[in-house]
């Protein structure tokens, strides 16, 4: 039996493969090459932890952002056309398979005023028990909800009468008079700090008597929120012609487009420490092949064609940086997980709407991280085969 | 018998800066197949240079008008060739031995005999078997594992040898494969070729400047002044 060295070019891969396995061993004992591929590697491990790492504060800060902004916000917002029956509409969309509560409100801009301190609110009447987009606890019938922020300012309580003042008039003896209704407070529900504008709820009629028109918006929810946005091919075929279906991810579009774009930008920016990395690579590379000159001829001249001599030092390239790119994702890994863990990044709750960073590692951050860099590698690797390819044997040869 | 090599009219001129060195001004040759012919001239006279040519390793001159210009090697004419074609040509009809033994120093001698059949695509193996096979004909069975820092010169040639009859070439193609080598080890390595030359039919171009090597081929030709000469002493 043979030792172990000859082995190697017994494995059915492709050839150029095994010659850069063996010149992946070859360039630790050159100390010039290894020192650059060291260097090359520690720089990728940086890049590739930088950039799972600020992709996973991104990712957590903007599931937090996410998840408040859809806890006040329906899933599934139906806005019917005037020649529809509310009512009717009500019922097909409950039937719709996937949609697990929905019901009708009007929205509206008002007034609620208490104690004479009017303030400025959009109202939104709904039918039945509080919509899910009002979070809080306790009893959720009809009555008005005022978001809690905005009672204790007002220092009112549960049962305290306060006054809801629409804008529409009617007209009396005396001429226009706003429309007002006096209600008990029937409680308060939790409002998210990155909400754009205050909201009240109150029961559908009384709303419908305010702002002088029909509830013609139904709001649905399913079990989660990416079931919801499923649904909906299969609510427009029960709804009539003409109404309009958005789901939560319509009504967050320009958010959304904003988060990626951040997303995206901060990618590329931190991602150029990868690049200069891969530079230093080419560096390493160019010094092997310098190295290697006339044993790239005498491949040559033995028939191993450019393509083939090419992607010798993009199989060489791509494994001198395997161990910088899985040692960067560990690192990264794992310093996002100790500063979510332990709330490392602690940042002032009034000012921001968290009190701490949070981290979140994707899955798919990861694979983009990886997938860029070793695009970026392979990149820089086939330059630097181009040179070897690009190298006549009969030169290579000559000494 | 068929003719394994045939030139005509081949120039080759190398540009110095400015100035044009002319090293082979219309070569014409043919060399029968299982002939083993010898090189000679004095150094610079352009031996290596139509031995790369003949090999497909380097491109003679444009021919001027009227002329024609033609490197055929056992019916394929080079210039046809792309790139990619000459580099396959070369895997699969030629063997090279060059002074210096150009193994590949990251290899055992056993993994670079068996460089070629990888590169053409043979099962590795086969390729494994035929390599232990081609070493033990050169009396080196005990040196497989060795890298070749570890082998002496004659050795090291013997195994470039080796690689060179890997694919079993109808043609090998030797620039003064003894040239680098003390008598004894250069005399070996010469037997051997020669040996397996006879043995196999293979066609042998021989460049050297040792008439004692060259007196050992069927026949000489000497390379003056960029033309080639018959010479039978």
């Amino acid at each position: 039996m043979p030792k172990a060295p000859s082995q190697l070019l017994l494995r059915p891969w492709p050839l150029p493969v095994l010659l850069a396995l063996r010149y992946l061993r070859s360039t630790r004992k050159d100390a010039y090459v290894s020192f650059l591929s060291t260097v090359a590697a520690a720089g990728i491990a940086v890049g590739v932890a930088a950039l799972v790492l600020v992709l996973a504060a991104l990712s957590g800060l903007h599931e937090r952002l996410l998840g408040q902004i859809l806890a006040t916000t329906p899933q599934i917002e139906i806005t019917l056309p005037a020649s529809a029956d509310p009512q009717e509409a009500l019922l097909a969309v409950e039937g719709v398979d996937g949609i697990s509560q929905a019901q009708r409100v009007l929205k509206g801009q008002g007034w609620v005023v208490y104690e004479g301190v009017p303030e400025a609110i959009q109202l939104v009447g709904f039918e039945g028990s509080l919509p899910p987009s009002f979070p809080g606890e306790g009893t959720r019938g009809a009555g008005l909800y005022v978001p809690r922020s905005l009672a204790d300012r007002w220092l009112a309580e549960v049962g305290s009468k306060v006054q809801v003042v629409s804008p529409r008039p009617s007209l009396s003896p005396l001429g226009p008079r706003p429309r007002v209704r006096t209600v008990l407070l029937e409680g308060v529900f939790e409002s998210s700090p990155v909400e754009t504008f205050q909201r009240a709820a109150l029961p559908l009629d009384m709303a419908e008597a305010l702002l002088g028109r029909e509830g013609r918006v139904i709001q649905a929810s399913s079990s989660d929120a990416e079931e919801a946005v499923a649904v909906v091919p299969a609510l427009q075929e029960v709804l009539p012609e003409g109404a309009r279906v958005q789901t939560w991810k319509d009504l967050n579009r320009s958010l959304y487009f904003v988060l990626r774009l951040e997303k995206t930008l901060l990618f590329v920016a931190v991602g150029l420490i990868v690049v200069v990395a891969a530079l230093a690579l080419v560096v390493g590379l160019a010094l092997v092949i310098s190295s290697k000159r006339s044993e790239i001829g005498m491949l040559g001249a033995m028939g191993v064609s450019a393509p083939r001599l090419r992607s010798i030092f993009l199989w060489l390239g791509l494994s001198l940086s395997t161990l910088g790119l899985a040692a960067g994702c560990a690192i990264g890994a794992l310093a996002a997980w100790l500063f979510d863990r332990f709330e490392l990044l602690v940042v002032p709750g009034q000012v921001m709407f968290v009190d701490y960073i949070p981290f979140r590692v994707h899955a798919g951050d990861i694979w983009m991280v990886c997938g860029a860099t070793a695009i970026l590698v392979a990149l820089c690797s086939l330059y630097a085969g181009h040179r070897a390819a690009t190298l006549k044997p009969v030169e290579a040869l000559r000494r | 018998m068929s003719v394994a090599v045939r030139a005509r009219g081949v120039y080759k001129t190398y540009t110095d800066g400015d100035r044009r060195v002319p090293v082979l001004r219309g070569i014409d040759m043919d060399v029968a197949a299982g002939e083993s012919v010898a090189i000679m001239g004095p150094s610079g006279s352009g031996k290596s240079t139509l031995l790369h040519l003949l090999g497909g390793l380097d491109r003679p001159d444009s021919p001027q008008e009227e002329e024609t210009s033609l490197i055929e090697i056992g019916g394929q004419i080079l210039g046809h060739h792309s790139e990619r074609e000459l580099a396959e040509f070369r895997n699969r009809t030629l063997g090279f031995i060059f002074q210096f033994h150009q193994l590949l120093p990251d290899f055992t001698a056993l993994e670079n005999v068996m460089i070629p059949g990888r590169i053409a695509g043979q099962d590795p193996r086969e390729v494994y078997d035929q390599a232990k096979r081609l070493l033990a004909e050169v009396g080196l069975e005990d040196r497989l594992e060795h890298f070749p820092n570890q082998l002496s010169g004659g050795e090291r040639q013997r195994v470039a040898l080796s690689r060179a009859l890997a694919l079993e070439p109808p043609l090998l193609l030797a620039d003064e494969p003894t040239g680098n080598l003390d008598p004894a080890s250069g005399e070996r390595v010469l037997e051997i070729l020669l040996d397996l030359q006879a043995r196999r039919g293979t066609t042998v171009l021989l460049v050297t400047h040792n008439p004692e090597i060259a007196g050992r081929c069927g026949r000489i030709l000497q390379l003056e002044s960029g033309v080639l000469h018959a010479d039978r002493r």
